[in-house]
C-alpha cells in the first residue's frame, strides 16, 4: 500500500509542488538563518581563533574577549613563576582611531604582540614579512582591513573606487606614523574593523602612555600539564582569572573564553531572538502551508480513502500511508530547502558576507524540524480520515 | 443443517436503525428482515429514502444496526467490533460504488490491485492477479492509464474488475449504472453477471435503474424502512414509483 501511497501523492503534481515549496522554504528558512546567526556568533570570539596560545589570562572580572580590562605589566612576572608556565607573552587589544592618507578616519583594532616571541602573532602572512615587522613604526594589517582602509580613487569606468592598503603604505595612529610591513589573513572580527599588528611596546606608544595596556597575557603550559590544570593553579597562585583557549563550539570546556564570550553575547544582545524568531516563523510558515497543503490533499482524497476503509483497510494502514506520504514530502523539501541554503551559504562565503557556518548539527536540527512539521501535517490528515465514516461511500 | 439454512449468504432479522437526535429522530430501518442465497442475484429495489442503502450498508458491516441480527456467510456481524467488521469486509466482501470511487492518481492496474494490497498480498501477485482481472472485463492495454481517461462505462468495469479481483464471496454493488446510459448500464449488468456467477457468491445490487431488473434472479422491495416483497419476475413489480 505504500508504494501507492507515494502514487497517490506523485500523482498530484500540483498539490505536491505545493507541499514542497512550504517544506523546502521552511527548511531553507530555519538552516540559512541558523547558519547565520551562528556565523556571527563565530565572530563573537574571533580574537581567539587569530591569536594562538593555549591559555589566556586576564583580569578576574573579565566576562568575554572583547572587553579587555586592563592588567598590571609586574602581572606578567607572577604569571611566569606559576609552577608549570612554559613561558606567557603580553597581549594588547584595544579600539582606536586610525587616520588614512585621504584624511578619512577608521575604528581599527590594534593588537600588541611580544616582539621577541611574536607569540600571537598572525598565522598566515600574504605579503611580507613577519621579521620586518621588528623595524620602527611598522604594522601588519589584515587582508580585509586593507580593503576597507583602502585609497579611494577612480576606476576606469569613472566609479569611485578602493585600492587595497598594501605594503609600503602607510597612515597614523593618534598622530604616530604605522608603516605596513605586511599583510595577513585573519578571520574577521564581530566589530567589522581592520585588526591592525603591531609589537606590544609599539601599541603603547600608539595608545598614548595608557597607564595599563596589558590585556591579556598568553601562557604556554609545560610538557605534561594540561591548559585547564595550568589555568586552576595560576587562578589560585594569582588570583587572576585563566582561560582555555578551545573554539571548537561543540567541545568547549569549562573554562573556554570562547564559550563564555558566545553566551555572553547570547544574554546581552538581541542576536539570538533575532535568529530566532526568524527560525521559528520558518517552522510556523512551514507548519502552515504544508500542514493546509496536506490537509486540502487529504480532503481531495476523502472520498478514496473512505473507499479504502470500507474495502477493509484499517485506520493503521491509512495512518502508515498517510505518514509514508508527509515524510516524502519532507525529505524531499528538506533536501530541497537544505541544498538552497547550502548553494546561498556558498555563494555568501564567497562575498565574505556575512558569516555562514552550517554545522552538521543544523542540518540534523532542520531536518528533525521538517520532519516535525510532516508529522503535524500526518496527524491533522489522519484525524480527518479517521473521523469519516466507511459507509459513507454509499452515499454517492 | 438444513439444505436451506446453508444456502443463505445473507441474513438479516429485526433490523432497526435510526439516525439523529432522540429528539429529531429519522427511522431508516424498521424491523426489516432480508436474506440472499448463495450464487444469486438479489436486487433491492424501492423509492428513495426507504432504507435500501442503509440495509446495504448494515450487510456490508459499515454500520452497526441498533437492534436485529445480521449475518453474513454464517458470521454474526452485529456483535463484532470495528477491527473485526474491518477485517470481515477484507476478506469476504467486493464494491462497486454508485460514483465509481477510482482514486484519480493511480494508474487503471494500481486501482484494481488495491483490495489484493490491504490483504497483504506481494505486489508483484497483485498485479499479476489484477492484470488477468482487467483482461476479463475488457480493457487489456488500458492498464497503465489514468481512470480519467476512460469512459464511464470503462471506469465502472475497472470498478468492477476491483470488487472481484480477490475473489469476494460477497458482491455489494450501490446504484452500478446510475451514471451510465440504457446500453453501458446493460452491458456493465452483464458483465457483473457473467463475471460474479459462481455457486458460492451471492451479489447483492442496490438500484433504482428498473432497465436492468431483467438481471436479476430475485429482486426485494423496500418500503419505509422494511422488505414489503420479494418477486422472481420483474414485471411483477410496479416501478411507477421507483
Amino acid at each position: 500500500m505504500y508504494r501507492l501511497a507515494l502514487n497517490m501523492l506523485f500523482g498530484d503534481r500540483a498539490k505536491l509542488a505545493m507541499l514542497l515549496c512550504g517544506l523546502a522554504f521552511s527548511a531553507l528558512l530555519m538552516a540559512q538563518q541558523s547558519s547565520v546567526f551562528f556565523g556571527i556568533m563565530s565572530w563573537t570570539y574571533t580574537p581567539m581563533v587569530n591569536i594562538r596560545a593555549q591559555v589566556w589570562v586576564s583580569d578576574p572580572m573579565v566576562e568575554q574577549v572583547n572587553d579587555a580590562k586592563p592588567l598590571r605589566d609586574t602581572d606578567l612576572g607572577r604569571v611566569r613563576s606559576v609552577d608549570g608556565v612554559a613561558w606567557a607573552a603580553p597581549l594588547h587589544t584595544s579600539f582606536v582611531q586610525a587616520r588614512m592618507q585621504d584624511g578619512n578616519f577608521k575604528l581599527i583594532t590594534l593588537v600588541g604582540i611580544d616582539a621577541d616571541t611574536f607569540a600571537g602573532a598572525p598565522a598566515v602572512l600574504t605579503q611580507g614579512r613577519i621579521e620586518d615587522h621588528r623595524l620602527p613604526d611598522t604594522v601588519i594589517v589584515d587582508e580585509w582591513g586593507a580593503s576597507l582602509m583602502g585609497r579611494m580613487g577612480v576606476g576606469p569606468d569613472g566609479k569611485p573606487r578602493s585600492t587595497p592598503l598594501k605594503v609600503g603604505d602607510t597612515f597614523e595612529i593618534n598622530d604616530i606614523q604605522a608603516r605596513i610591513v605586511g599583510i595577513c589573513k585573519v578571520k574577521r572580527a564581530f566589530t567589522g574593523g581592520p585588526f591592525v599588528y603591531t609589537t606590544y611596546d609599539r601599541a603603547k606608544g600608539y595608545t598614548l602612555g595608557a597607564r595599563r595596556t596589558l590585556s591579556f597575557m598568553l601562557v604556554e603550559p609545560q610538557k605534561g600539564v594540561t591548559p585547564a590544570e595550568l589555568c586552576g593553579r595560576i587562578e589560585r597562585d594569582t588570583g587572576l582569572k585563566a582561560w582555555t583557549s578551545d573554539t571548537v563550539i561543540w567541545n568547549w570546556g569549562e573554562r573556554s573564553l570562547a564559550r563564555n564570550t558566545f553566551w555572553w553575547f547570547w544574554t546581552n544582545t538581541g542576536i539570538p531572538f533575532s535568529f530566532g524568531t526568524a527560525v521559528l516563523l520558518g517552522l510556523f510558515v512551514g507548519i502552515a502551508i504544508s500542514g493546509q497543503t496536506f490537509y486540502s490533499f487529504v480532503l481531495e482524497n476523502l472520498k478514496y480513502f473512505a473507499a479504502i476503509k470500507a474495502m477493509g483497510a484499517g485506520m493503521g494502514v491509512i495512518a502508515r500511508m498517510l505518514f509514508v506520504q508527509a515524510f516524502t514530502a519532507g525529505l524531499i523539501g528538506f533536501g530541497l530547502g537544505a541544498g538552497m541554503a547550502q548553494a546561498i551559504g556558498r555563494a555568501m562565503i564567497e562575498k565574505g558576507m556575512p558569516p555562514f557556518v552550517m554545522f552538521p548539527q543544523i542540518l540534523w536540527a532542520t531536518f528533525a524540524l521538517v520532519l516535525g512539521i510532516s508529522f503535524v501535517s500526518a496527524i491533522i490528515g489522519i484525524i480527518k480520515v479517521s473521523r469519516v465514516d466507511a459507509a459513507s461511500v454509499f452515499r454517492g | 443443517m438444513s439444505h436451506e439454512a446453508h444456502s443463505i449468504a445473507v441474513r438479516a432479522s429485526g433490523v432497526d436503525m435510526f439516525f439523529g437526535t432522540p429528539d429529531n429522530q429519522v427511522v431508516a430501518l424498521k424491523q426489516a428482515d432480508f436474506e440472499a442465497r448463495r450464487g444469486e442475484l438479489i436486487m433491492l429495489v424501492g423509492p428513495s429514502g426507504c432504507g435500501k442503502t442503509t440495509l446495504l450498508s448494515v450487510i456490508a458491516g459499515t454500520l452497526t444496526p441498533q437492534a436485529g441480527t445480521v449475518e453474513v456467510f454464517g458470521q454474526r456481524l452485529d456483535g463484532l467490533g470495528q477491527e473485526e467488521l474491518t477485517a470481515f469486509r477484507r476478506k469476504n466482501l467486493g464494491f462497486v460504488f454508485q460514483s465509481f470511487n477510482l482514486i484519480p492518481t493511480l494508474s487503471v492496474i494500481e486501482n484494481v490491485m488495491v483490495p489484493l494490497l490491504i490483504q497483504g498480498r506481494p505486489y508483484d501477485e497483485a498485479r499479476a492477479r489484477s492484470l488477468s482481472i482487467i483482461d476479463k472485463v475488457g480493457l487489456k492495454g488500458r492498464e497503465d492509464g489514468r481512470p480519467n481517461a476512460l469512459s464511464g462505462g470503462q471506469q465502472q468495469r475497472v470498478a468492477i474488475a476491483r470488487a472481484l479481483v480477490h475473489e469476494p464471496p460477497l458482491l455489494i454493488c450501490d446504484e452500478p449504472t446510475s451514471a451510465l446510459d440504457k446500453d453501458t448500464g446493460a452491458h456493465i449488468m452483464q458483465l457483473v453477471r457473467d463475471l460474479s456467477r459462481s455457486p458460492e457468491r451471492c451479489v447483492v445490487v442496490v438500484t433504482h435503474d428498473h432497465r436492468i431488473f431483467r438481471f436479476a434472479d430475485r429482486i426485494a422491495e423496500m418500503e419505509d424502512g422494511r422488505i414489503s416483497r420479494v418477486v422472481d419476475d420483474p414485471k411483477l413489480l410496479d416501478t411507477t414509483h421507483l
